[in-house]
C-alpha cells in the first residue's frame, strides 16, 4: 500500500509541475492556456509521477543512473498492492482490477435498464442517461479487451510454455500500473461534465462536448499503450521462452489464441491513439482534422477509429476461442480436433479482421463502390470462425463429457456466441444492415458475442484455473446455480433486443416510442436477474478463497504444463525447466506424454 | 457412429421445422412503406431461412453431444483419441466457404444493385440534421418543414447533411437510414408505396440514429405520406393542408 500512496504522491507533484510549466509557457507566450490545456499537461507529467513513485523508480530506473535497484521479496498478500514483477501477481492484479471493473459497469447497466423500463424520464435526465451509458461502453470495452488477456494471459502464458516468467517482467508490471489511472480518469469524467459520444468518440461532436471528453481520450490513450506493451511482451514470451521441445505444433491453443490478440494489438492499437490524439489536437491546438468548420474531414476519423476499433473485438474474442477450446478438450477427454486448423483460423482472423473496418460505415456517407469489397471481406470472416466450431464440435463427439461448473460455461459460450455469429450475418449484409445499422439488434448482437461470448468464456476460465490460481476449490454447487441462473436470465434479456431493434428501437438513446414500452420492460425485469446472478460467483469466489477445501495439483487430470505444478505454483513456477515430449492433448492415447516436469522428489511424467 | 450421426440428422430436421415454423408466426418486421423496405424486407427474410439451418446444425450436434456423451462423475476413461485428420475439415471447410460466398452474392450485392438500380428522382427533400432537430426543404417549392410530408408512389431522393455534428437520417418504416455528415451531402432513394402517419404508426418518424449528444432522443420528426394531391394541396398551402 505503501508502494500506491507515494505514487499517488509523486502523481500529484507531477500533475502540479505539468501544469505550472503549461502556465509558465502560455504567460510567456502572452496567453494564459486553456485549463483543458493544464490538465492535459499536467497529466503526461503526474503520470510520469504516478509510474515512477508506485515503482518503476526503485525497481528499474535507478538503475539508469547507476544506482542499486531496490528490490525486496515479498511473499505476502502485500505484493498484490506492489510494482511486483512475478507474472502470477500481475495476472491476479489484473483478474481482480476488471472482475471489479466489469462489476462496476454491469451496474451502470442495471440502472440504465431502471431508466429504460419505461418511456420518459423515471429516474434521471436524458443527458444523466447519455454520460452513463457512454461511461458503461467504454469500461465494458477495457474489460473485454484486458481481463482474459492480461490476467489468465500473464498468469498462464509462461507457465503453459514452461518458462519462468515473461520475457520482460519490469515492462508486464508496467503495463499493469498504467490501468489505475485509466480507471480513476474514465471515473473522474462527471466530474469534468462527461462525455456524451459513447465510447467511439467521433466527431465533430467529441471537439465541442464537455471536458469529460479530454480525459476520456486521455485515458483510452494511456490503456492503448498498456496495450500495446503487453502485446510486445506475449509475444516475446511466445517465440522465445518456450520451454524445450514446445514446438509450435504443441503449443496449448490457448497460448495460440494469445499471441494471435497480441499481433493485433501491437499492430491496431496506435491507429485509436492517433486518432483520439487527433481530436485532442483540433480541439485544443485548433487545428483542423475533423472539425468540418474548418475544414476538416468527420468521416476521416471513423475509418481511423475503426481500422483500429475492429480488430479489437478480435483482441476480445481470441483469447476466449482459447480458453473455450481448451476447457472444452480437457472435459470432454479428447484431443482438440482439428488442431492445425483451428491455428490456420485464428491466423485467418488476425488477417482478416484488418481488412473489415468499413462494415461499421456502411450508412455514413462513404464511396458507395465500397460497400461491395466490405461486405465481402466480412462475410468471409464467418470461414475461419466457423473452423472454431468445427474443432470445438469435433471434440465433443465421442467424448467423455464432464459437466462441471467450466465446462457448463464453455458450453453456454458456445450456444451464445452462436447466435452472436449468426446475426452478425444480417449486420454484414448492407442491404439489411442498412434499417439494423444504430438499433437494438446491433446491441443485441455485440453483446451475445462480448457478454454471451467473452464474459462467459472468462467465467469458465475463472472456475477452471479457481484451484491452480488460489489453491482452493470453488464450491461446485453454487457454480451450477450461478451458470443456469446466469445463461437462462442472460438469453431473457438479450434475446429480444434483436426484435426491439428490427421494430424501430435505436442504440444509445434515453428514450423511445410508446409502442416499444413491453418489451423495454421485460429486458429492463430480466436484467435485473441477470445482474443479481453475478452476486452468487463473487460469494462462491470470495467464500472459497478464504476457505475453500485445499485443492490437489491437478483436480481435473488435465493434461497442460501448468496442472503439473503444485497449486499456486511457486515462484519461478517450475523447479527445473520442464521438456515437452509430445502432444498436450493426446487423451485416449495410450503412453503419451505431453511434458516431463522435475518434481521435488525427482522426475515425474506430467499428463499421463 | 453411424447411430450417433443418424439421430443427430432427425434432431437437425426437427430444430429447423421448428425454427422455421417459428419465424414465419413471429411478427419479424414492421410496416414496410417502401420499395425499398420491400428489398431489404426480402433480403432478411431470406437470411433468416439460411440463418436457422446452420443454427439448428450447431445445435443438434451440442444438445446430442450433451445428452448422449455425458458422464455422471469424473470420467474413468478417455474418449476415443479423433483428431480431425479426416475429409470432415476439408468438407466444412468447402460448406462454410460456398455458403459465405453466396450470402456475399445473394441477398448481398444483388440487394444493393436492387437498390441503387432507380438513379431518377420525381421529388427532391433536402434534408438539414443539428441538435436537435430535423429541418425538410423542398428546393422545388420552397416549403421548410418541421414535417417529412412525401407524396405516395413518388420516388424521392434525400439531400441530406449535418449541421453542427454527426446525425442520421433514419425512417424505420421505409428501413433506410443515413449519416446527416457535416462538410458533405449523402443521399438516399426511396419510393413511399403506402400512405400513413406518425399517429398511425411510430415507424413513420424520422429518427436520428447517430449519437449526437445530450438531446439525441428529442430528435425525432413525424412523417407523412399522402395522396399527391393532398402533398400538392399542402405544397401550395406552404405548411399545412
Amino acid at each position: 500500500m505503501r508502494a500506491i500512496v507515494r505514487g499517488i504522491g509523486w502523481g500529484a507533484a507531477g500533475f502540479a509541475l505539468g501544469a505550472l510549466a503549461a502556465t509558465a509557457a502560455g504567460w510567456a507566450a502572452g496567453r494564459p492556456p486553456r485549463a483543458e490545456v493544464l490538465v492535459t499537461l499536467g497529466y503526461v507529467a503526474g503520470l510520469t509521477g504516478w509510474l515512477l513513485g508506485v515503482g518503476l523508480w526503485d525497481a528499474w530506473a535507478r538503475g539508469w543512473f547507476g544506482l542499486p535497484v531496490r528490490h525486496e521479496p515479498d511473499h505476502t498478500w502485500r505484493r498484490y498492492f506492489r510494482f511486483t514483477t512475478d507474472h502470477k501477481v500481475i495476472g491476479v492484479q489484473y483478474l481482480v482490477t476488471f472482475v471489479v471493473l466489469f462489476v462496476l459497469a454491469g451496474a451502470m447497466a442495471l440502472v440504465m435498464r431502471v431508466e429504460l423500463a419505461a418511456p420518459g424520464p423515471t429516474v434521471m435526465s436524458a443527458g444523466a442517461y447519455t454520460h452513463l451509458m457512454s461511461l458503461h461502453g467504454i469500461i465494458m470495452i477495457a474489460v473485454a479487451v484486458a481481463t482474459i488477456l492480461g490476467g489468465f494471459g500473464n498468469y498462464l502464458v509462461p507457465l503453459m510454455i514452461g518458462a519462468e516468467d515473461m520475457a520482460f517482467p519490469r515492462l508486464n508490471a508496467l503495463s499493469y500500473w498504467l490501468v489505475p489511472p485509466v480507471a480513476v480518469l474514465l471515473v473522474a469524467t462527471p466530474l469534468a461534465g462527461g462525455f456524451d459520444t459513447g465510447w467511439t468518440a467521433y466527431p465533430p461532436l467529441s471537439e465541442v462536448n464537455a471536458s469529460g471528453q479530454v480525459l476520456f481520450n486521455l485515458a483510452v490513450i494511456t490503456f492503448g499503450l498498456s496495450s500495446i506493451l503487453g502485446g510486445i511482451n506475449f509475444l516475446a514470451t511466445i517465440v522465445g521462452l518456450r520451454a524445450p521441445g514446445m514446438t509450435w505444433r504443441r503449443l496449448p491453443i490457448f497460448v495460440w489464441a494469445v499471441f494471435a490478440a497480441s499481433l493485433i494489438s501491437v499492430t491496431a492499437t496506435q491507429y485509436l491513439a492517433a486518432g483520439l490524439l487527433m481530436v485532442l489536437l483540433d480541439r485544443e491546438a485548433g487545428m483542423a482534422f475533423f472539425a468540418a468548420a474548418r475544414g476538416g474531414m468527420p468521416l476521416l476519423y471513423q475509418h481511423i477509429f475503426w481500422f483500429y476499433s475492429h480488430p479489437a473485438v478480435y483482441i476480445m474474442i481470441l483469447p476466449a476461442f482459447g480458453l473455450a477450446l481448451e476447457v472444452l478438450t480437457h472435459f470432454s477427454r479428447k484431443p482438440l480436433y482439428a488442431y492445425p486448423w483451428v491455428v490456420g483460423g485464428f491466423l485467418g482472423i488476425v488477417g482478416l479482421s484488418f481488412v473489415v473496418w468499413a462494415h461499421h460505415l456502411y450508412t455514413s456517407g462513404m464511396r458507395e463502390s465500397l460497400l461491395g469489397p466490405f461486405m465481402a471481406t466480412t462475410e468471409l470472416i464467418s470461414i475461419p470462425t466457423g473452423l472454431v466450431f468445427l474443432a470445438a464440435l469435433g471434440t465433443l463427439w465421442m467424448g467423455r463429457l464432464w459437466l462441471r461448473t467450466p465446462m457448463l460455461f464453455a458450453l453456454g459460450f458456445l450456444f451464445n456466441f452462436l447466435i452472436g455469429g449468426v446475426t452478425g450475418i444480417f449486420n454484414a449484409d448492407v442491404p439489411t444492415d442498412l434499417h439494423l445499422q444504430d438499433t437494438y439488434f446491433v446491441v443485441g448482437h455485440f453483446h451475445y458475442t462480448i457478454v454471451g461470448g467473452m464474459i462467459f468464456a472468462l467465467f469458465a476460465g475463472l472456475y477452471y484455473w479457481f484451484p491452480k490460481i488460489t489453491g482452493r476449490m470453488y464450491d461446485e454447487r453454487l457454480g451450477r446455480v450461478h451458470f443456469w441462473w446466469m445463461f437462462l436470465a442472460y438469453n431473457a434479456t438479450f434475446l429480444p433486443m434483436f426484435w426491439a431493434g428490427v421494430h424501430g428501437m435505436n442504440r444509445r438513446i434515453a428514450d423511445y416510442p410508446a409502442p416499444l414500452a413491453g418489451v423495454n420492460l421485460w429486458i429492463s425485469a430480466m436484467a435485473v436477474v441477470l445482474g443479481a446472478s453475478v452476486v452468487v460467483f463473487l460469494w462462491n469466489a470470495v467464500a472459497s478463497w478464504i476457505r475453500g477445501p485445499q485443492a490437489a495439483a491437478n483436480p481435473w487430470g488435465a493434461r497442460t504444463l501448468e496442472w503439473q505444478v503444485p497449486s499456486p505454483p511457486p515462484e519461478g513456477n517450475f523447479p527445473h525447466p520442464p521438456r515437452v515430449v509430445g502432444d498436450p492433448y493426446a487423451y485416449g492415447v495410450p503412453g503419451a506424454a505431453h511434458a516431463v516436469v522435475a518434481a521435488a522428489g525427482g522426475a515425474g511424467e506430467g499428463g499421463g | 457412429m453411424t447411430r450417433h450421426a443418424g439421430w443427430v440428422v432427425l434432431l437437425w430436421v426437427v430444430l429447423t421445422a421448428l425454427g422455421l415454423v417459428g419465424a414465419a408466426r413471429v411478427d419479424l418486421l414492421p410496416v414496410a412503406a417502401a420499395r425499398e423496405a420491400r428489398i431489404i424486407d426480402d433480403a432478411f427474410r431470406f437470411l433468416m431461412l439460411l440463418a436457422v439451418p446452420v443454427f439448428t446444425f450447431v445445435l443438434a450436434v451440442l444438445l446430442y453431444a450433451v445428452a448422449a456423451f455425458r458422464a455422471r462423475r469424473e470420467p474413468p476413461e478417455d474418449g476415443p483419441p479423433l483428431w480431425g485428420r479426416s475429409a470432415v475439415p476439408w468438407v466444412w471447410l468447402a460448406v462454410t466457404s460456398a455458403l459465405a460466398v453466396y450470402v456475399i452474392v445473394n441477398p448481398g450485392l444483388r440487394g444493393l444493385a436492387e437498390l441503387r438500380s432507380d438513379r431518377h428522382a420525381d421529388l427532391v427533400v433536402r434534408v438539414e440534421g443539428s441538435r436537435w432537430v430535423w429541418r425538410f426543404v423542398y428546393p422545388e417549392s420552397g416549403v421548410t418543414s418541421r414535417e417529412l410530408v412525401l407524396p405516395v408512389g413518388r420516388r424521392v431522393r434525400f439531400d441530406v447533411t449535418g449541421v453542427d455534428v454527426v446525425h442520421s437520417f433514419w425512417v424505420p418504416a421505409f428501413r433506410v437510414k443515413v449519416d446527416a455528415v457535416p462538410g458533405m451531402t449523402t443521399s438516399v432513394y426511396v419510393t413511399p408505396t403506402r400512405t400513413g402517419d406518425q399517429a398511425g404508426d411510430v415507424n413513420f418518424r424520422v429518427q436520428c440514429a447517430e449519437l449526437c449528444g445530450l438531446g439525441h432522443h428529442l430528435m425525432a420528426a413525424p412523417v407523412r405520406v399522402v395522396d399527391p394531391g393532398a402533398f400538392e394541396a399542402w405544397v401550395a398551402g406552404g405548411r399545412s393542408p
